[in-house]
């Protein structure tokens, strides 16, 4: 069974090629347009990872991030944030919020593809 | 002279017909065409993505042909993407633009009449990375129009390399400061690699463009360029002198520090003021007794950089501004009064008057003497009254009351 994962971007062609990029390497996909949705879809979903955008409308990436992590069902789920934001505070504001990953956008693919690989094998088969 | 009249009330009825009919079938002929596109775009955009993601060679091979029609539709496609991933698949949808024909046409586009289209062929370009265009957007960077100025050096950052560098650096002497600005935060993004061609072409350049260089220099953040600055501290041109402190302090080198502190010795204070600032930021504690000078510096920019640079700089820096309570400088004693309450040196002395009897509780009331004398008594008022010691509140309305005595009332 293919792993999972959940793209959660309000901009809706990075999801787009989000989508398509993850589909083609065989993964399941499943796209929210923000994070309130992403709640949502966690629950139907069960992803085994989740690429999330920082800032989105409702429920941004690092709400989202605390909800999950304060969710003993979705604690351990893998999350890598994505955004605009490059500077230092606040990848270091993601990560010590509980992201597992930043990736600064406009982003490298195949970069984010091994992160993704990598966070998936790190957290067991699905 | 009936006949007339109602020939011209059907002739103007005829005319607003037409234009009625004119109105609406261009509306819904562009309806239909946007109708058109959007759902070519939803087919298409897939299948253009999936080419992305693999190696196939030519994007018209894939989708097996583009139609004069789709290929504006392809062509919003590739540009809405090529703006939000880098590396690999950004080279292949700026190759595919180029494919489709479009970045000549971008390039067409810089020589037309109206400021808007050259504007947005530029930005165009800079997506579509054509760095054979560079010649042509450094052309740009002579337009009349600022925005047109802008758009090409914008791109011309994205695309990088030598070819866009270069008038990208002489474009910094462009005489609005706005475009210098832009231009200078452009040429801090393309970081690492502008920095040797940025110091080959500072001696001929003007001052103004000399000032953003090294303002771009220290945002660089290389300590590649440290000795370049530190002979730029030599320059005939104060301010030259006074940005080169500056971004010997944004760069943080602290073997540069010594250099840096013998600057608040400057005839000329802007160089002063910035020596102060970089001496904060590089936290250089050598620098202490020549920064407590500074703080009586006739020229208030100086004496308060001086004073923020001691306060920066921890307990010793802390230590001199409270030797300056007592200064004969009435200036300085502000400065240190303020810089002392912002690191919350005032509020922990305060608290120390309710420990026991002993030294600490002695120096907490010299040190509180001292800034009743100061008459800058705002703090110790606002405490006097809500301390929730009652201890606290006699002993700071007894300083207060002191410092008001004749004797204690400052020269």
């Amino acid at each position: 069974m293919s792993a999972r994962i959940l793209v959660a971007d309000d901009d809706r062609l990075t999801a787009r090629f989000l989508h398509s990029l993850l589909s083609e390497k065989g993964y399941e996909v499943a796209v929210a347009d923000d994070g309130e949705q992403a709640l949502e879809l966690v629950g139907t979903h069960h992803p085994d990872l989740i690429l999330s955008d920082m800032v989105m409308p409702y429920l941004d990436g690092m709400d989202l991030l605390r909800a999950l992590r304060g969710d003993v069902r979705h604690a351990r789920i893998p999350i890598i944030l994505l955004s605009l934001k490059d500077r230092e505070e606040d990848i270091v504001a993601g990560l010590e919020g509980g992201a597992d990953d930043y990736v600064v956008k406009p982003f490298n693919a195949r970069e984010l593809l091994v992160r993704v690989r990598k966070l998936l094998s790190r957290a067991g088969p699905s | 002279m009936q006949q007339i009249l109602l020939t011209a009330v059907v002739a103007v009825g005829a005319l607003f017909l037409g234009l009625t009919v004119l109105i609406v079938v261009t509306k819904a002929w562009r309806e239909g065409r946007d109708r058109w596109r959007a759902a070519r775009r939803r087919e298409m955009e897939p299948r253009i993505l999936r080419w992305v993601h693999g190696d196939g060679t030519s994007l018209q091979v894939a989708l097996g042909g583009v139609t004069r029609g789709e290929r504006t539709v392809v062509e919003s496609v590739l540009l809405d993407h090529v703006q939000r991933v880098r590396g690999m698949e950004r080279d292949r949808l700026a190759r595919a633009l180029d494919e489709l024909g479009c970045v000549e046409r971008y390039r067409r586009g810089l020589q037309s009449g109206r400021w808007w289209t050259r504007a947005a062929s530029a930005e165009r370009l800079g997506m579509a990375g054509a760095v054979r265009a560079a010649r042509d957007l450094a052309t740009m960077l002579e337009d009349p129009v600022p925005e047109v100025r802008i758009r090409a050096a914008a791109a011309l950052g994205a695309m990088g390399g030598e070819a866009a560098v270069r008038p990208l650096i002489l474009a910094l002497d462009e005489p609005s400061r706005w475009s210098t600005i832009r231009i200078a935060d452009i040429l801090t993004g393309m970081g690492q690699p502008v920095l040797e061609e940025l110091v080959g072409v500072f001696p001929r350049m003007t001052v103004q463009g000399k000032l953003a260089a090294i303002d771009i220099l220290g945002r660089v953040r290389s300590v590649e360029v440290v000795d370049w600055l530190r002979a730029r501290l030599l320059n005939d041109h104060r301010d030259v002198r006074a940005r080169a402190c500056h971004a010997l302090g944004a760069i943080g080198d602290a073997d540069s520090a010594p250099a840096v502190a013998q600057m608040l010795r400057d005839p000329e204070w802007p160089v002063r003021a910035m020596s102060a600032k970089a001496l904060g930021r590089l936290r250089y504690q050598g620098a202490i007794p020549g920064l407590a000078l500074a703080v009586r510096d006739p020229e208030w920019w100086v004496r308060a950089n001086a004073a923020e640079a001691l306060r920066r700089m921890g307990e010793p820096g802390l230590a001199a501004l409270e030797t300056l309570l007592d200064d004969p400088d009435n200036f300085a004693r502000h400065q240190a009064v303020l810089m002392l309450q912002e690191a919350g040196v005032v509020d922990q002395r305060i608290e120390a008057l309710a420990g026991p009897d002993g030294p600490e509780r002695r120096r907490a009331e010299s040190m509180l003497a001292k800034l009743a004398a100061t008459g800058q008594v705002g703090r110790l008022r606002e405490l006097e009254v809500v301390h929730p010691d009652p201890a606290v509140r006699r002993a700071l309305s007894l300083l207060r009351e002191r410092a008001a005595e004749p004797a204690g009332v400052p020269s």
